[in-house]
């Protein structure tokens, strides 16, 4: 076991943790019932892709400035962990939608501004994919990383800027009773906790790839020398 | 509830199961190394 397992497994304890306070410990809500309960997983997976996508942000601008392929690779590890905490929120929110507003998706400015971010950060991953991996596609990834977040205030403010169907803010205007406050803080933070073990996985993941990648890359130039000029 | 369930179990599927993904692709990248 290294010690990126033994962070995974200390990680999906804590989630685990989480997971008996939502479910045993949170009280059930008198309006909702226990659907209600997605509340905690939903927001706390928000606020880690609000994160992982501030990480391809300063990535992305430390890149831009000084070319660290250290930079690119946190970005690229901060978009797909990001990517998947935004799918999980979008999802878990549509599934409460449907019991309490009786659709599952509605064209509200949070909900829509929420798909538009999903689909920037698909859009980076795709950059990164189907670009040559090199300078230049790190620096138009970059470029995409940092007006991309820009999306990230206007999900956050949505409900405040527009009148929508999704609730405004409840943390902050003291809406919720303690314990249901304490289990949110507490899911917050293993949450937290699971994102920051997934980027730093991934980041590995990323280093031995662009390892494999430069050795990769001299062969290829080597082997291209060697080939026989063609005959005119 | 069944909505509740299935939210859930979404979330366990989606990060759990890149989780595992992510740290056998990385246990294969360290063996190739």
């Amino acid at each position: 076991m290294n010690k990126y397992d033994r962070a995974a497994v200390a990680a999906v304890a804590l989630m685990l943790v989480a997971g008996a306070a939502i479910f045993l410990f949170a009280p059930t809500d008198y309006l909702q019932g226990p659907v209600q309960r997605i509340f905690y997983l939903h927001v706390s997976s928000a606020i880690a892709a609000y994160g992982c996508f501030a990480v391809v942000l300063v990535g992305g601008i430390i890149y831009l400035r000084t070319e660290n392929p250290v930079a690119d690779r946190f970005a690229r590890a901060g978009a797909i962990v990001g990517l998947l905490f935004t799918t999980v929120t979008l999802v878990m929110g549509m599934l409460w939608a449907k019991p309490i507003w009786n659709t599952f998706w509605t064209w509200d400015a949070r909900l829509t501004s929420t798909l538009v971010l999903w689909m920037i950060y698909a859009g980076y991953l795709l950059v990164r994919r189907l670009a040559d991996p090199g300078r230049q596609s790190a620096r138009l990834a970059a470029v995409v990383g940092i007006f991309g977040f820009i999306d990230v205030p206007v999900v956050h403010f949505s409900v405040t800027w527009w009148r929508t169907v999704h609730p405004g803010p409840i943390i902050v205007n003291d809406a919720l009773p303690p314990e249901m406050l304490a289990t949110f803080f507490f899911s917050l933070a293993c949450t937290l906790v699971l994102a920051g073990v997934m980027i730093a996985i991934r980041y590995r993941i990323e280093t031995l790839l662009d390892a494999a990648q430069s050795v990769r890359e001299p062969a290829k130039l080597i082997a291209t020398a060697r080939e026989p000029e063609p005959v005119p | 509830m069944i909505y509740l369930v299935i939210a859930y179990a979404f979330a366990v599927a989606v990060l759990g199961g890149y989780l595992v993904w992510s740290l056998r692709t990385l246990r294969k990248l360290e063996h190739k190394q």
